[in-house]
Order: C-alpha cells, then sequence, then structure tokens
C-alpha cells in the first residue's frame, strides 16, 4: 500500500542525510528521512566499556542488529564468511538517528586543497584508480563554513600553516590542553614541525542551546549525555523536524528506489519497525546509508535500463572501497601522561599530509583519545608476554605512562575493493546482503610505514623511553570512515554520479555520504560529508526550482 | 566453594521452575548493588569446569600485590556471558577445557586444577600451541572479564581499575546553574 | 466463542489462585525461595548478610499480594525472560521501585525520613524538571539524570517533553511530579554488609563522637554503570584555589556530596557545582554545617562561633549568603579581606602580647 506521496525520500539519518533533510525541510519540501536504526539516548550507553560503538566485544551498541544484519567477507585467500556487526571485518558504521556522527570522537577537519585534485598532484598511481574530485576545494569552502558555524566547530588552526585557506576562524576556542598535549605540543615545536589545536564537533563554550563538553573519559564510541558532542541528531535534524515539513521514521529497512518505465524514482520500497513491506512515492530520492549500505541498496534497485543496479551501466557500483589506514607509534614515558581529562585527542600536525618524498598523499597526526583499561590491551608491546605477571605487571604500570599518536592515512583507491551482493545470504527482511572483497593498494601501507615512523619520532622527541608501531595490514579497509563506492566524476564511464551528487542518467536520485568522495583525504571524513551534503543540497535545490513537474 | 551446589544444565525441573519463577516474582525489584558473584551457583559451567576455568583465568592474570582473575571473579563474567552474548562458545569452551585437562593429565598425570603453578603455567603454554583457538578465546574473554566493567559478572570492586590508577566514578561537574 | 470466554475465565481463576501460593512459597522459604533462580543469588546474600536481614523482603520490595500491577508485569515479564533462558546480566532497581522501597524507609527511619523530606534533596521531579528559569536558560540532557532521576529508566527526553528551551514541557508520566528526583537509595545501597541496630537504651538521642560517623550505607548510586559505589571508594578531589592545592577536611561523607556538587574538570574551588569550603571556612567538611538528610545550616554557626565570642562579633549577623541570598560573600568561600579590603586588622591577643 502507498503512503502518501511526498517531495522527497532521504534514506539514512547519518551525517549526509541529516543534513540533507534540514536544508530540503527548511526550504519547504515535504520530506521523509528514513533510518533503519532506533533514536539512542544516553541511558542506552550507560558508559559499557565493553559494549558501545569502539569496543564491541559484547555487541555494536548503536547498531546494526547483530542478529538481522549479516554481511558476507571474502578474505585476502579468497575465503568466504558471514560476518556480523561486531565482527572484525564487518566495516560497522553506526545504524542510528546521527550515524557515525551520534558516537564518534568528533574530529572537524577540512581536506586540504591537494586531497581534492590527487591525480593531478601524483599523477597516476599503479593498479590504483586513483583521480581528482570533480570540484575544487574552494566550491566546498562556504560549504564547511556554514557547517563550521551552522553545527558549531572548536578548535584553533591558526598555527596549522598547510591548511587550505578560510575565510572565517572556528567559532569556538579549543578545550585547555591536557597533559598529553603539554608533553606532545613543544616536543612537535622543537622538531620543527607545526602543532595546534584540533578542530572538532564539540561545544567547548555553550553553543546553540547545548552544553560545553565537561571533559569525561567517555568519548568516541559513547553516548555524549550533555548533548555536547556534535552530530546531526542534536542539530540539523531536530531541526528539520522543528520546520514541520519532516517527517522520521526510525526502525525502516529500505529495500529498493523504486522506478518506472524509463528509470526514474517514483519512491522507495522499505520495511517499517514492524516489519511491514511500505511504498513511500517521492519526486525526489536521497541515498545517504553510508559507502557500503548505499552501494547495497543501489545494486539491490534493478530496473530494464540497469539490469546490473540503478547507476551501474559501468559496473562502477560498489567500487573503490576505501577508509582509512591508521598508522602511528605508542610511547612509553617514565613520567605519567595520562590525566583523565576526555576526549584525549587535542594535539595534531599536518605537516606530512603532503609532499613527502617519493610518497603519494600520507595523514593527519594527532594524539589518541583516552584509552579506558580494556582498551590498554591492544597497547602492549609484542615484547612482553601475552599472559601472567608480565603482563599483567606492564598493564598497571605503563597504563598512566603511554600516548598513542597516530593519522588516518589517505588510501590509494582499489578497483576490486568493493562491495557486492551475495548470491545467497540474505538479511532478516530478505534482502541480498553486502558481500565484502579485496585489499588495500600496496603504496597505502607504505605511506602507512611512514606515517608511524614520523609518529614513533614525535613520541621520542616527547620523552618516550620505548616506542612501538603500528602499521596497517593489507586486508579490505572499511569501517567508520568508509567511503568510495559511488565516485563523483564527470564522466559517466568511470563515476557513479556527476558533481551535484545526482546519479548519471537518472533525473531524480542523489548520493549524498561519503560514498561520492573519490579519495577520502588524510583526515576523519566528518566534515567533509557533512559540507558537502549542504553543498548538494543547494544544487538539488536550485534543480528543484528549475523543474516544476517533479 | 561448597556453595556451589547447582551445576547449571539442566537447572530447573518443569515444576521447579514454576515455583522458582514466581519466588522470583515475589521477591523481585531488589537492589543491584554488585556484579554477581561465585557462588551464585553455574550458569553454564558444571562445577569442574568454573573450578578449570577459575585455575586457567588465574594463570593468565595472576595475583600479585593487587588482585588477579581469580579475585576479581572473572569466572562468573565467563559463566554469565555465555548465557548471554557468547552462548555461541558453549561448545568451544566445553571441549576447550577437556583438552586443557586432557593435557594437564597426559603431561603429569593430573587434571589441571590439581597441578602446582609452574605445571599449571607449562600445560598453559602447550595449550597455546596445540588449542589457539580456545586459548585465544579464554584469554581474550579473561581480559575482558579483569579489565572490564564490574557490571558484567567480573572486575570485582573494579580491582583493575584501582590497580592502573583510574578512580571510578570519577568526578565531573558542568557549569553551575542558579535557580 | 464462549469456550473463548470460558477459557479465558479459567485462565484468569488460575492467575489469580497463583497469587496467594506463591505468596505462601515464598513466605515459607524466608527469603531463600527467592534464591533459586541465580541472579537473584547475590541480593540474597548481600540482603542477608545486611542490616536489614530482619526486614523480610516484602517489607521494601512489596508482596505477591500486593494491587500493583507493575510489580505483577514485571515478575511476569521477568519469569517469562527465565523460562526463554534469556537471562539478565543483573537484576536491577527501577524508578518506581527505587519510590515504592524508599517510602517504605519510612515505617522504621521515621525522624530521618521526615528531615530529608523537609529539605532539598526530596525536591520532586516536577520541581526539578519543569522549572521554567532552568529550561529556558539550559537545554535539558541526559547528564542530568546522573544526580536527578537516577533510577529513571530511559534518556531526558522520555522523561520530559519537549526538549528544547522555548517548552512549555510536561512530564511523559505525570505522577511522577511530586516523586521524589533523589530518593533514599540514591546515597544509601541497603543490600551491603551490616550488623542489624540494637538499642541498648544507652546510646543518646543525638549521635556523639561514639557512635560511628560513616554508616555503611553510604555509597552512591552511579547511573552510568547503574552501581553503587560504597562511600569508601568515591574520590575526596583534590580541589584547588588557582595554582594553590585547598585544605580538604579528611571526613570521607563527603565524597557523596562531591559525586553531584561537583566542579568541572579544572577542580577549581566555586567552579561547576562545588561549594568547597575556602577563606576562612577552608578544610571544614560540608557536615560540619549542613545536617544531613535536612541540609538545615540555620543552627550551625553556633557550633564553632558562640555568640559571646572572644572577638565579639554575630557572624550571623554579617554580610554573607548566610544571610541573605543576594550577598556578594558566598558563605562557602568568604574571605576575611573581602569585608577588611584595606587589610585583616590582627587579633586583640595578638596586639596585647
Amino acid at each position: 500500500m502507498a503512503l502518501k506521496h511526498v517531495n522527497a525520500v532521504v534514506v539514512g539519518a547519518g551525517a549526509g542525510g541529516g543534513v540533507v533533510a534540514k536544508e530540503l525541510a527548511t526550504a519547504g519540501l515535504s520530506v521523509v528521512l528514513l533510518e533503519r536504526g532506533r533514536w539512542y539516548s544516553a541511558a542506552d550507553c550507560r558508559k559499557d566499556d565493553l559494549f558501545n560503538q569502539r569496543t564491541q566485544v559484547l555487541g555494536a551498541k548503536f547498531g546494526p542488529d547483530e542478529e538481522r544484519d549479516p554481511r558476507v567477507l571474502v578474505d585476502e585467500s579468497g575465503r568466504e564468511m558471514v560476518v556480523s556487526p561486531s565482527d572484525g571485518g564487518y566495516s560497522n558504521n553506526a545504524a542510528c538517528v546521527g550515524g557515525g556522527t551520534f558516537s564518534y570522537g568528533a574530529m572537524a577537519w577540512r581536506y586540504m586543497e591537494k586531497d581534492f585534485r590527487m591525480r593531478s598532484t601524483y599523477g597516476a598511481v599503479e593498479d590504483s584508480t586513483l583521480d581528482d574530485w570533480p570540484i575544487a576545494y574552494s566550491d566546498l569552502e562556504p560549504y564547511y563554513e556554514k557547517a563550521e558555524w551552522e553545527m558549531g566547530v572548536s578548535g584553533d588552526d591558526s598555527g596549522n600553516p598547510f591548511k587550505a585557506p578560510r575565510r572565517k576562524p572556528l567559532p569556538m576556542p579549543p578545550l585547555a590542553p591536557n597533559r598529553e598535549y603539554e608533553v606532545l605540543h613543544p616536543a612537535a615545536r622543537r622538531l620543527g614541525l607545526h602543532p595546534f589545536d584540533i578542530p572538532m564537533l564539540r561545544n567547548t563554550v555553550p553553543y546553540n542551546g547545548r552544553r560545553a563538553c565537561m571533559r569525561c573519559r567517555w568519548c568516541v564510541g559513547f553516548a555524549c549525555e550533555l548533548s555536547a558532542r556534535t552530530g546531526t541528531h542534536n542539530t540539523v535534524i531536530p531541526a528539520a523536524l522543528a520546520t514541520g515539513n519532516c517527517e522520521l521514521r526510525t526502525g525502516c529497512m529500505t529495500r529498493e528506489i523504486l522506478l518506472d518505465s524509463r528509470a526514474r524514482a517514483t519512491g522507495v520500497a522499505y520495511f517499517d519497525a514492524g516489519g511491514r513491506l511500505q511504498e513511500q512515492p517521492a519526486g525526489l530520492v536521497i541515498v545517504s546509508g553510508g559507502a557500503i549500505e548505499s552501494a547495497r541498496l543501489l545494486l539491490n534497485s534493478k530496473h530494464r535500463l540497469f539490469p546490473n543496479g540503478l547507476g551501474n551501466r559501468n559496473g562502477w557500483v560498489g567500487r573503490n572501497l576505501q577508509s582509512h589506514s591508521y598508522s602511528g607509534a605508542n610511547g612509553l614515558f617514565e613520567f605519567e601522561t595520562f590525566d583523565d581529562l576526555g576526549p584525549g585527542a587535542s594535539v595534531a600536525i599536518c605537516d606530512y599530509n603532503h609532499g613527502n618524498p617519493g610518497l603519494a598523499g600520507g595523514a593527519l597526526l594527532a594524539n589518541e583519545f583516552i584509552r579506558l583499561p580494556y582498551q590498554f590491551m591492544a597497547l602492549v608491546p609484542p615484547w612482553i608476554s601475552r599472559w601472567g605477571s608480565e603482563h599483567k605487571d606492564f598493564v598497571r604500570t605503563a597504563y598512566r605512562r603511554t600516548m598513542v599518536v597516530m593519522g588516518p592515512v589517505q588510501e590509494m583507491p582499489m578497483f576490486d575493493a568493493r562491495v557486492q551482493l551475495d548470491p545467497k545470504v540474505k538479511d532478516y527482511w530478505g534482502i541480498p546482503v553486502a558481500r565484502l572483497s579485496g585489499t588495500r593498494h600496496p603504496h597505502t601501507i607504505e605511506v602507512g610505514r611512514f606515517i608511524a615512523s614520523k609518529a614513533e619520532a614525535w613520541l621520542k622527541e616527547a620523552g618516550a623511553v620505548e616506542t612501538w608501531k603500528r602499521v596497517p595490514s593489507k586486508s579490505l579497509s572499511g569501517g567508520q570512515h568508509q567511503a568510495g563506492t559511488c565516485r563523483m566524476g564527470n564522466d559517466p564511464q568511470t563515476s557513479v554520479v556527476d558533481a551535484s551528487c545526482r546519479i548519471h542518467d537518472v533525473d531524480n536520485v542523489y548520493v549524498i555520504d561519503a560514498s561520492v568522495h573519490p579519495t577520502n583525504g588524510g583526515f576523519n571524513p566528518g566534515l567533509t560529508i557533512l559540507a558537502n551534503a549542504y553543498r548538494a543540497s543547494g544544487a538539488l535545490l536550485q534543480a528543484w526550482k528549475g523543474k516544476v513537474r517533479l | 566453594m561448597n556453595n556451589r551446589r547447582r551445576s547449571a544444565k539442566p537447572a530447573l525441573g518443569r515444576r521447579e521452575f514454576m515455583g522458582a519463577g514466581l519466588a522470583v516474582a515475589a521477591g523481585s525489584a531488589v537492589s543491584c548493588s554488585r556484579s554477581i558473584e561465585p557462588g551464585a551457583g553455574w550458569r553454564f559451567f558444571t562445577a569442574a569446569e568454573a573450578l578449570a576455568v577459575e585455575a586457567i583465568c588465574a594463570q593468565l592474570i595472576p595475583a600479585d600485590q593487587d588482585p588477579g582473575a581469580r579475585e576479581a571473579g572473572v569466572v562468573n563474567f565467563i559463566d554469565l556471558q555465555l548465557s548471554r552474548r557468547y552462548k555461541k562458545h558453549r561448545g568451544a569452551y566445553r571441549q576447550g577445557i577437556a583438552a586443557v585437562d586432557a593435557a594437564g593429565r597426559s603431561k603429569f598425570g593430573k587434571p589441571f586444577v590439581e597441578l602446582t603453578g609452574e605445571r599449571q603455567i607449562e600445560v598453559l603454554n602447550a595449550v597455546e600451541e596445540d588449542s589457539r583457538p580456545f586459548f585465544e578465546l579464554i584469554l581474550a574473554h579473561t581480559r575482558q572479564g579483569f579489565y572490564g566493567d564490574p557490571r558484567h559478572g567480573g572486575n570485582r570492586n573494579m580491582a583493575s581499575w584501582k590497580m592502573v590508577g583510574l578512580p571510578y566514578p570519577p568526578l565531573r561537574g558542568r557549569e553551575h546553574y542558579q535557580g | 466463542m464462549k469456550r473463548v470466554i470460558a477459557a479465558a475465565g479459567l485462565l484468569l481463576a488460575a492467575s489469580l489462585l497463583v497469587v496467594p501460593g506463591t505468596t505462601l512459597y515464598f513466605e515459607s522459604g524466608q527469603g531463600r525461595r527467592c534464591t533459586s533462580c541465580h541472579e537473584m543469588q547475590p541480593l540474597y546474600d548481600t540482603w542477608h548478610a545486611s542490616s536489614h536481614r530482619d526486614t523480610a523482603c516484602g517489607k521494601c520490595h512489596g508482596d505477591a499480594l500486593t494491587l500493583d500491577a507493575a510489580f505483577h508485569m514485571n515478575n511476569v515479564h521477568r519469569a517469562w525472560n527465565h523460562m526463554r533462558d534469556d537471562l539478565p546480566e543483573r537484576i536491577g532497581f527501577g524508578n518506581r521501585q527505587a519510590m515504592t522501597a524508599g517510602r517504605q524507609c519510612r515505617s522504621c527511619h521515621r525522624q530521618e525520613y521526615a528531615r530529608w523530606e523537609s529539605g532539598p534533596h526530596s525536591a520532586g521531579f516536577a520541581r526539578i524538571f519543569l522549572d521554567r528559569k532552568h529550561n529556558t536558560a539550559n537545554m535539558l540532557m541526559d547528564d542530568c539524570l546522573r544526580c536527578h532521576g537516577m533510577f529513571f529508566e530511559g534518556g531526558v527526553g522520555d522523561l520530559v517533553q519537549p526538549v528544547n528551551r522555548t517548552g512549555p514541557w510536561r512530564l511523559t508520566q505525570p505522577d511522577l511530579a511530586g516523586m521524589p528526583s533523589m530518593p533514599c537509595a540514591t546515597c544509601h545501597q541497603v543490600h551491603r554488609f551490616g550488623e542489624p541496630m540494637h538499642k541498648t537504651g544507652e546510646e543518646g538521642r543525638t549521635p556523639g563522637p561514639a557512635q560511628e560517623i560513616a554508616r555503611p550505607s553510604l555509597a552512591f548510586f552511579d547511573r552510568r554503570t547503574e552501581q553503587y559505589v560504597p562511600v569508601a571508594d568515591l574520590p575526596v578531589p583534590a580541589m584547588k584555589e588557582g595554582a594553590r592545592a585547598v585544605r580538604m577536611s579528611p571526613d570521607r561523607r563527603q565524597a557523596l556530596c562531591y559525586q553531584c556538587h561537583a566542579p568541572i574538570a579544572s577542580m577549581q574551588v566555586g567552579s561547576g557545582d562545588d561549594r568547597t569550603g575556602m577563606g576562612v571556612h577552608e578544610g571544614i567538611s560540608c557536615l560540619a554545617c549542613h545536617e544531613q538528610h535536612e541540609q538545615k545550616t540555620r543552627a550551625s554557626c553556633a557550633t564553632c562561633h558562640p555568640k559571646m565570642s572572644n572577638c565579639g562579633l554575630d557572624v550571623e549577623k554579617m554580610d554573607t549568603t548566610f544571610l541573605a541570598d543576594g550577598s556578594k560573600h558566598n558563605i562557602h568561600w568568604v574571605k576575611c579581606a573581602d569585608c577588611h579590603t584595606k587589610g585583616v586588622p590582627a587579633k586583640k591577643q595578638e596586639k596585647q602580647q
């Protein structure tokens, strides 16, 4: 049974979908925002260190559902396995109102100018589909600014000479330095580097009616009890709902995009919270499910004109799955470095994002968020016994004397790192699940090694008596920073959506999330997803106003 | 140890259950002060298995000047989670514990729990080689039960958090509200 | 149709019979029957070793004869989960259960209850969450529940609507309006070790130095982990005034106060909701002036400042917030120099020497 027709249906209430819903609803369009997850509160999380979105040993707290949403992973040796959201290799991103922004660490980076021109800067990289974005930094700059001021970003990048030009400073000051900052900042200076305060989607003073961060030890992975950390769930989505033009429906799993005979979207079919199949007619369909689920939805939306899935005429949907290859180092100190002042991550450098000799791209380097005791298990160095008194004694003596410096290494896109539909496995609703396969590019790992050595040098300068590196493996990269599967480009032969994020050759279907990123920068992608969603919404609204027939 | 009087399977007969369930009903709604402690009767393990697991955990994270896995009730964490999130690992534990005991018997002619500390370590070194998946599983679970939140049944009295110097709860206020 | 009605009738009759049957089963075991389920064992154990061991479960938690439908539904739900092998990690205390149990405290602890009821810590949900002045200035948030309504199941949006700064606000469960948002169970853990009180008739009416100060029940219910932390494990913060370390009273009971009357992360005196004594009152415990339960301070000055003191001053008439809320001299951190702006005169005794 069809529901009341609306102007637009947005699939996914995460970073991209939240912004689009708000922009369209504010412009007067009627919007239905579909989200498969729930709207969580801090009461659902309760600072559970084994059951949150960061540490998932007892489950992924903010979804997706452990039983209902399997995926298939094909590892490097070709072995297939069915994986659940809390399994490694699932490439989980939260499924809830706010999506990843509900429980992320909230670093709010602008990509640099070269990040939009990777192919032009570094030339072709063998076995990689490395390419430029169809837009430049300057096209996105006003929308970065809009995201920073409308949602609220704190920090101070005035000490960063590598940053792309900005017109306005950040609206909020950074938090007061923690102990790690006090040690690492001068050490970076001594090395001739350029340390500065990490920009974050985090209130450091009251902003937009929400409080300032209280600096608790549970940040990334947890719900913010103060709502001081900023996501779409406490900014644009409530704003969209307040217009009266937007209806949010949670617990709704979208099955496919419905198409008419000319492959124009007429709406979507979805299973509502009660498991009933519904059809939501709409003039516009915006896909914002994250890189894996957005690709899966397009692949599941088959049509006579698109027998392999919507927008997939040339087989590019689901290709180039990428994320970030976190690389860095851990350092052990003779003095205490732990002061329990959250969020922990505080100081960064962009000296190694570009211009690294013989390497394409790089990463920012920053100190890590607070590690809770169980998380510290991953920090015990390889030369310590894995069990027994030695291990315990190391944890006891090193817990408050360890620092981690690392960064999200920009990855070389791989055509074979991809999302497909699994021919056999179906989810709870009977929809074919995503099948993930592929590996990382060897150059990504090389850059990772370089970045790790720089992190090590920084820690040593700061006084570390022992350091040990963290370098990426060869296995497929996905996870929270997943991107790339519906590449944005001007050439329909080698991309899925155009520069306005509209699917090539399809009138009224847009993909607005990190799926469209041709490359993913050496930065956490959150702010870029938000900014691009503001930009694409603007383009979409212009197209809307030009076409009365929609 | 005497008060571990019930092996969990089958926990209760139907008739017993009716009475028990209703008794729970009657006496329910009780405050939730602390983690479930051993002595509660095991949910999945037999009494012998529980002793074996406890002994293994106690070698993985031994007591020294601070409590170890045994004192922190890690076996209780594992038993509880095997009845919840880790139901899928039940088979691995049943077989794994048997394998550890078998290794103890073949090496030293005694079940694991009856061996001296050094010999237990020797057996575990062999298990780490020969039964790698089970060893990795119980090592991960022991760490979770020891270093994780007490709400899940381990880390009794926040022993590990006190050990590493992470006081709980932390003290954090916000800007003041003048009413 | 008749059959359906007959079946329903039978079911109803059976369930009505079950209720007294259960009571009987339960009463006959003096609490031990509760532990037929292992989830209940630790609660039984802690109760059995507590000072309330002579108080039957039903006395605080209600028994099978209660007419409270929610009580029975909760139990049916629990039995059902047990039957399906869906074990709870722990058995917890719901908001309404905290209210019910709290009311039962009164039957024995009458004086304490009356004092608490007359003080600010018994403020009801409406008073805390529907305050227009607060809600227009500050967005409601989940963290409010850490100190107000800590037993509430759900987020602040499940308690108050709408969550915005324009209002008008209402409680989603209107009957909570007058119920205490900080019930007895906030600071008192009943299921913990302790000896029952045996009156010998020799103790005085008011607690003296011979009696223990920190009752073993003192513990903070930490909403985040849904567990009690005994007062001995709670931190008394190292407060600072600028870079200077403030002298702290060694009274451990204060640790309980600090959980909610907490400074911001900088640990500066007077920041956030902190009220650490400073200036002339530095090093004094919260409980030196604030009576527990009613928080009254009116009679406290005289303890240290008798009217006929050698300085000849009536401290209660001095310009501080003790005298009037509007004073700019907060009684918690008033210094001599605040009034003696030209320098504090040396003490008379010192002059005479």
